[in-house]
């Protein structure tokens, strides 16, 4: 009997009631065998056998999951294979284990095998892994395999057979087996075995694999009767999991059942099926489709709908939120709402429960012979969590503990022995008893005791029992082969995978939170399906990797090449069935999708791309419909109608809104025909421009389906690097990460140390080795002289490759590689670029202009706008100016020479700059002068003023008078305005902000360093209490901060400073600081990601803190995953805290600003560029920090030391124009951004090292300024 | 939750005990795993004697015994032997359906070897632990008994426990359906589902939440 018809009809009654009529026929239920897909769908089967059948012995019931039975089987009939081996490690029963005593093997075997040289090590098991498990499911032979990696050209295939193999070998030697392996076991059985099954019933047969098929077509010939239900649509596991589409007519030969091809729900369903498959969008009644600038602002929305479902009657059960990205922030905020949600998640790792985290912890400890020092954080969670301690007694405990190791190396059970607490005492009868016992043994005496077993607690005692059951199984397969620190090391880092024999239940009253794939493997029903985050490229991420592919690891490949293509259609064919599939399991679907990811990167390549985008969301939101009327010289870059275009636009020049008015004229398809947002790419220099070009859009177009590309290039090349697995053709594993800048100065660090017993000079070699990797992408190979830093080099280098890192250059390089190299990938992102438009061209470098170039190359629509004389990136980074030159030459040339944001004289003085420059023939500008606009600036011909002081403290004081003079002045006439302290260094920021502050004026210091935002300040200061509840004096300052930022009255700050003792051993109830600090110092997680998410929680509640929050948190975590222990954590946190980003975290900024209150922002002139203020002030103007001749230009030892590494290095003369040159623009850009008044100053005299230093002025104040 | 409406002899035992300990192990699971050496011995004689008794050449697997345990096996080998011809099953599972005040529930098992001769049907369980103190009493024998009447129809059914180390053997003869049913009927009832009569509305409505 064959039906074809899908899982949401009665296919599986069909099956059920045929098996029925064969057992009341007489037919032993042991010569039936029932095949489903798992162990959810084989209880859902017996139970129905068991309802239906009639009273009495019902059988000896032979229903499996297919693995279920392939377990059995083998255990039913291991002594065949024992039989045919011929070592002495006989076996009566073998161990049927689970991944990660596999994982532990396969690492041992990659351990033997030389895999010199190949790139991504870190992910080394995972690679092999998969492509063990694709070759045994898939039921490769040796030649089949052979002939995919010569498909693939995976140059190491070969170490990757002998790893398998020596892999297999250690199995057979352990008699220890996971459930890929026992496939091989499997098929060796079968095949001596005679097949007992008169019967075989199959369920959800397209979803089976040709293991699984082998099988049947093995056992064919002596089963009676085959009933299979199968979908010809269905088949999600196509790929990835081994699925094979099979022909099952022509495998019975006969005709399938179709007794539900009518069914309206099937139709519709077929339309998604085909609409995917044929590029069309989807347009089907019951989905519905929101979109959102930020995640949190979507998950706001699917909490929103779900409350809104739930208060109107619908079951918590009726609703499944389906996303590949169930995240701790994800269920942190499910879980708020206070309903019961069901998270299915399909790998984790076992310390992710907070239990099971302290108690690995206690058996450290308890098994440590070496008086290690136990981290006091962990301890307070282990005494308190685990055995119960009363919490003031637990800190006491570890403050005595603290000290006593600290002063006499006082071992922890000494110091407990000695204690009068029944629980302690307890606690070291358990310690003296089972210390030198087993594992296995010593936790089922500490859970035993401790761990009160009650039904709020069960599903801890679930991941109790698995842990205790996998150190039972590493005990008994290695017997004394492991040190039991090392197997609570490896229990760690093991990340525990859906274990295919577990069996998944559901509370009836909770919302299921799962991935697609397991909601399809389940046949999950709900009446409302949530699929969020539909941008994410993790919805269709492909299973590819340097040394697997799964698509052409299928049985059924036979194509002579893997080609872009086929990546792509395969992809589709997926989605189509996978889409297909979930819509059969509801009656309502709701798309979520964000422009930016969890972590503020952006997305793309998702699955919005198949549905037509309603926007509800926002949809009454209010258009921005102030028309904007172009200047003449704006007119010009609007009348562009294709081709290549340079737009050369000066400071305050309105080049932003022009910008924004080009792509609503592109979008509305008068440029050019057919396009398509997809087919537009913006990119910009900068994130936050890109972000806040993005949100501008948005703003303008909330309803519009998708946004143009807006991203930096470097944005655009990570994208051109993971789209479609690009990766794997350039060797990176999909898990490649970016280096960034904490991680890469730990590394040369260590390198510098390792080669030159120093790390003095990081700073020289961060530099050199970015300007080298250019040179080689722009020179190849050359002769490098400096020897040294060649060594270094390679070092950094190989260091990368072996973690699977790259860097920003990298990033650039790889993706220039992959277009140049790759004619299909090239193809591709052509025939999708049809305009591109760049900002700050002036800033690009040689690559990247070779990349944008290359883009293009196909329809050739490039506008790059940018203004030579605002070029201040040169000399410390690998911009080009010259590359924006010649393409002026090449290109119509557009220019915006009318400024309208600065007053006439401060107009003056950046022209007078420019005619300075031309005097001193210094080539820092191009002739272009700024006009200013009729009727819009204010005309203003004072609005310079220049001081030179004395003294430094006079440039000080007179700074600061005169901004008090116009914070005052504008309070009475309660118009707010905008102040910039511009200034030449970090280092200068920091001293400024202290002037303000010493006189009451809160500024704001826009840095990109981490400490300036508020969720990881506050974070910081609130961790660092946890781990230090003593100290008073940071109490204090925590209080003060948190009091700035306006989460606590004057009262609290004065309560704080009247502290004289911890304020947990005080008994305050009225005072609320009182129970915020022993809130969090109790709160005991694990997880530093729960602390940090809890604390901002606490203090933030915007939706873009709460994004922020997150950020911190998965910082904080990266760290602790680098660190021994929680305190270093802290201490990492704080040590990195002024470095602009980790791990390529952005933080999202308020935007929003506060149109009441003066603001007063301190930066240096490199950030200003692109702001502007009501009045500029720009102090400390020496020489030493703006030298305009090039006599007098002092070189920095960084930038003599890069031209050493270059292939045509720059002479010394070269090297100081530059730097002039550099800095009459970056003067220039200072000056520009004043919009009322501008003020420059110097001193005579600054301080150095508490020492008056005479300084000389710069040539700005006589050459511009006429002061002498 | 669902109300647990399969039973093995073990859960029958649990619950007859006290209920209390019933609902932590078989509905909340709170019990904690452990693995013993009895447990890993019972499970190693176990597969040792099903493939003897299925005709396989064991030898091999001996090296997998412990010296002692290889004198245990050669004594029940010798044992097995003369019997092994006879036995119709081993390692046999089976799921009987029955009901109680009209809810049905069901009862399953695993038969570690089913021996038949002219006298009827030996229903054979090894033991490495100690042999039942009243095995008449015993809620194995109850369930399997009652099972094995079920399946085969017949009351020449008797329950074997063999001790693998001391080779004793320990005879219960089948005594009647009716009696068996009414040991298994008298536990169930304590489950608030199979007694419709008990005051136990309350714990019944935790149970069902």
């Amino acid at each position: 009997m064959l039906i074809n018809a899908n899982s949401n009809t009665n296919r599986t009654k069909l099956l059920q009631n045929r098996y029925l009529e064969l057992l009341n026929s007489g037919i032993e239920a042991e010569k039936i065998l029932v095949l489903v897909q798992n162990s959810k769908k084989k209880k859902e089967f017996i139970n129905e056998i068991k309802e239906k059948s009639n009273k009495g012995f019902v059988g000896s019931l032979k229903i499996y999951s297919f693995w279920g039975f392939i377990r059995e089987y083998i255990l039913e009939n291991w002594v065949v294979v024992e039989n045919n081996l011929k070592d002495k490690n006989a076996k009566i029963i073998p161990y049927l284990s689970g991944l990660e005593i596999s994982q532990y093997i396969f690492k041992k075997s990659i351990d033997e095998v030389d895999f010199t040289g190949y790139n991504s090590k870190t992910s080394l098991l995972h690679q092999l892994f998969r492509r063990n498990s694709l070759i045994n499911l898939n039921n490769l032979s040796q030649e089949e395999v052979e002939k995919r990696d010569n498909i693939l050209q995976q140059t190491y295939s070969n170490e990757a057979n002998q790893a398998i193999n020596k892999y297999k070998a250690k199995t057979i030697d352990l008699r220890a087996f996971d459930y890929i392996r026992q496939i091989n076991i499997f098929e060796f059985l079968y095949k001596r075995i005679e097949n007992k099954f008169e019967y075989v019933f199959v369920d959800d047969a397209d979803e089976i694999t040709p293991c699984v098929l082998s099988y049947f077509e093995y056992i064919k010939s002596s089963v009676k009767e085959f009933f299979i239900a199968y979908d010809e649509f269905g088949s999600s596991r196509l790929g990835y999991l081994g699925a094979i589409n099979v022909d099952f007519e022509k495998f019975l030969n006969c005709k399938a059942l179709k007794p539900f091809e009518d069914d309206v729900k099937t139709k519709n369903a077929l339309r998604i099926f085909n609409s995917i498959k044929e590029d069309k969008k989807i347009n089907v009644e019951n989905i519905k489709t929101k979109t959102f600038l930020k995640r949190n602002e979507m998950l706001d929305s699917v909490i929103e709908d779900v409350k809104c479902l739930i208060n109107n009657g619908t079951k918590p059960s009726d609703i499944a939120i389906i996303t590949p990205l169930a995240d701790e922030f994800l269920k942190r905020e499910l879980e708020k709402t206070g309903y019961n949600f069901n998270f299915i998640s399909k790998s984790e790792k076992l310390n992710q429960n907070k239990i099971i985290g302290y108690l690995l912890e206690l058996l450290k400890i308890i098994i440590d012979t070496s008086n290690k020092f136990v981290s006091p954080y962990i301890l307070k969670g282990i005494l308190i969590e685990i055995l119960n301690i009363e919490k003031k007694e637990a800190l006491s405990l570890i403050q005595e503990y603290k000290t006593s190791y600290e002063f006499q190396g006082l071992n922890l059970f000494d110091l407990i022995k000695n204690k009068d607490s029944e629980k302690l005492k307890k606690f070291t009868e358990i310690y003296e008893k089972v210390r030198f016992d087993k594992l296995s043994n010593i936790l089922f005496e500490i859970v035993s005791n401790f761990v009160f077993l009650k039904k709020e607690i069960s599903k801890d005692i679930i991941k109790i029992n698995q842990l205790l059951k996998q150190i039972v199984d590493f005990e008994d397969v290695f017997k004394s082969g492991f040190s039991r620190l090392d197997l609570i090391i490896q229990l760690e880092n093991t990340i525990i995978s859906e274990n295919p024999l577990s069996d998944d239940e559901i509370d009836e009253n909770s919302i299921i939170v799962s991935s697609a794939q397991k909601i399809i493997d389940y046949s999950y029903k709900t009446k409302y399906q949530f699929l969020l985050d539909v941008s994410s490229e993790n919805w269709i991420r492909q299973d590819i990797g340097p040394l697997y592919n799964s698509w052409v690891m299928q049985k059924k490949w036979n194509k002579e090449a893997f080609e872009l293509e086929d990546n792509i259609e395969l992809t589709k064919d997926k989605n189509a069935r996978i889409l297909y599939k979930l819509y059969l399991l509801t009656d309502e679907i709701s798309l979520y999708s964000s422009v930016y990811d969890y972590l503020g990167a952006e997305n793309f390549s998702g699955i919005d791309k198949y549905f037509e985008y309603k926007n509800d969301s926002i949809k009454d939101k209010k258009l921005e419909n102030k028309p904007i009327i172009p200047r003449d010289d704006q007119k010009e870059v609007l009348n562009y109608n294709g081709g290549l275009m340079s737009v050369s636009a000066t400071a305050g020049s309105g080049k932003t809104t022009i910008m924004l008015l080009l792509v609503d004229k592109i979008l509305s398809g008068e440029i050019l025909k057919d396009i398509e947002p997809k087919n537009i790419f913006v990119l910009t220099f900068m994130e936050s421009a890109a972000r806040n070009f993005k949100e501008k859009i948005k703003n303008k177009y909330p309803n519009l389906k998708e946004l143009p590309n807006i991203s930096t290039i470097h944005g655009l090349a990570l994208r051109i690097l993971k789209e479609n697995n690009n990766f794997s053709r350039v060797g990176l594993d999909y898990d490649f990460e970016i280096l960034d800048e904490v991680k890469r100065i730990n590394i040369l660090n260590e390198i510098l140390y390792q080669f030159i017993g120093s790390t003095d000079k990081v700073d020289l070699y961060d530099g050199a080795i970015s300007a080298y990797k250019n040179e080689l992408a722009l020179y190849g190979n050359f002769n490098c002289k400096n020897k040294l830093f060649l060594s270094i080099y390679e070092a950094y280098d190989e260091r990368l490759k072996s973690e699977n890192l790259i860097d920003y250059d990298d990033l650039l390089l790889l993706s220039l590689k992959l277009l140049k190299e790759n004619k299909d990938i090239l193809d591709y992102y052509n025939d999708l670029a049809k305009i591109i438009i760049e900002d700050e061209a002036q800033d690009s470098s040689n690559i990247q202009q070779n990349l944008i170039l290359l883009l293009g190359k196909k329809y050739k629509n490039i506008i790059r706008c940018g203004d030579i004389n605002q070029a201040i990136t040169s000399t410390f980074s690998n911009s080009d100016v010259e590359g924006f030159k010649e393409f002026m030459k090449k290109s119509k040339n557009v220019v915006m020479d009318r400024c309208q944001r600065c007053a006439t004289g401060v107009l003056d003085c950046a022209n007078k700059t420019v005619c300075y420059a031309k005097k001193e023939k210094i080539e820092a500008f191009s002739d272009l002068i700024m006009k200013p606009v009729e009727g819009k600036n204010i005309v203003d011909k004072k609005a310079v003023d220049s001081f030179i002081f004395k003294k430094e403290n006079e440039e000080n004081n007179c700074i600061l008078k005169q901004v008090k003079k116009i914070l005052s002045e504008a309070e009475k006439s309660k118009k707010p305005v905008s102040i910039g302290i511009l200034l030449r260094s970090n280092f200068a920021i920091d001293k400024w902000s202290k002037i303000f502050e010493n006189a009451g004026i809160k500024t704001y210091k826009n840095s990109d360093s981490l400490i300036n935002n508020q969720c990881y300040k506050t974070s910081l200061l609130i961790l660092e209490y946890i781990v230090n509840p003593y100290d008073i004096k940071l109490l204090k300052e925590i209080a003060k901060e948190l009091y700035d930022f306006g989460f606590y009255d004057f009262d609290t700050l004065k309560y704080a400073n009247s502290l004289t003792e911890p304020v947990f051993l005080k008994n305050d109830f009225d005072e609320q600081f009182w129970w915020d600090m022993n809130y969090f110092l109790f709160k005991n997680h694990y997880s530093i990601y729960d602390l940090v998410c809890d604390i901002g929680e606490f203090y933030f509640s915007k939706t873009f803190e709460k994004d922020n929050i997150h950020m911190v948190a998965t910082i904080a975590t990266k760290i602790r995953n680098s660190q021994k222990n929680f305190e270093d954590t802290i201490l990492k946190l704080r040590e990195i805290q002024f470095k602009n980003s980790f791990s390529n975290i952005k933080f999202f900024k308020n935007e929003e600003k506060d149109l009441k209150k003066s603001t007063i922002s301190i930066m240096t002139l490199h950030k200003s560029k692109g702001d502007e203020f009501d009045y500029v002030f720009i102090p400390e103007l020496t020489k030493d920090n703006l030298c305009l001749n090039t006599e007098d230009c002092k070189l920095k030892e960084k930038s003599t030391f890069i031209q050493k590494v270059k292939k045509n290095p720059k002479s010394d003369f070269e090297l100081k124009k530059e730097i002039v040159e550099e800095n009459f623009r970056l003067i220039y850009v200072g000056i520009t951004r004043a919009i009322r008044k501008l003020c420059l100053s110097v001193s005579d005299n600054y301080k150095f090292f508490s020492k008056d230093k005479k300084y000389e002025n710069s040539e700005i104040f006589e050459g511009v300024l006429c002061k002498k | 939750m669902q109300k647990i409406d399969t039973f093995s002899a073990n859960s029958l035992k649990v619950l007859d005990k006290s209920f209390e300990e019933f609902k932590n192990r078989y509905i909340y699971n709170l019990s904690i795993y452990k693995k013993d050496e009895r447990t890993l011995l019972g499970q190693k004689f176990h597969g040792l004697i099903c493939f003897y008794i299925r005709g396989f050449d064991v030898s091999r697997l001996l090296s997998d015994l412990s010296l002692n345990e290889l004198v245990f096996w050669q004594k029940l080998e010798k044992k097995l032997k003369l019997i092994r011809a006879n036995f119709l099953k081993t390692e046999y599972s089976f799921l009987i359906k029955d009901e109680l005040n009209n809810v049905p529930f069901y009862l399953t098992g695993r038969f570690d070897g089913i021996y038949k001769d002219e006298n009827g049907y030996i229903i054979y369980d090894w033991k490495t632990l100690n042999l039942p103190k009243n095995p008449a009493y015993d809620l194995q024998s109850i369930v399997y008994l009652y099972a094995s009447s079920k399946i085969y129809k017949t009351d020449k059914i008797k329950m074997r426990y063999l001790s693998i180390e001391k080779l004793e053997t320990l005879d219960v003869d089948f005594v009647s359906c009716e009696k068996y049913k009414e040991k298994i009927d008298k536990i169930l009832l304590k489950l608030p589902w199979f007694n419709f009569s008990s005051n136990n509305d309350l714990e019944f409505q935790e149970l069902n939440f």
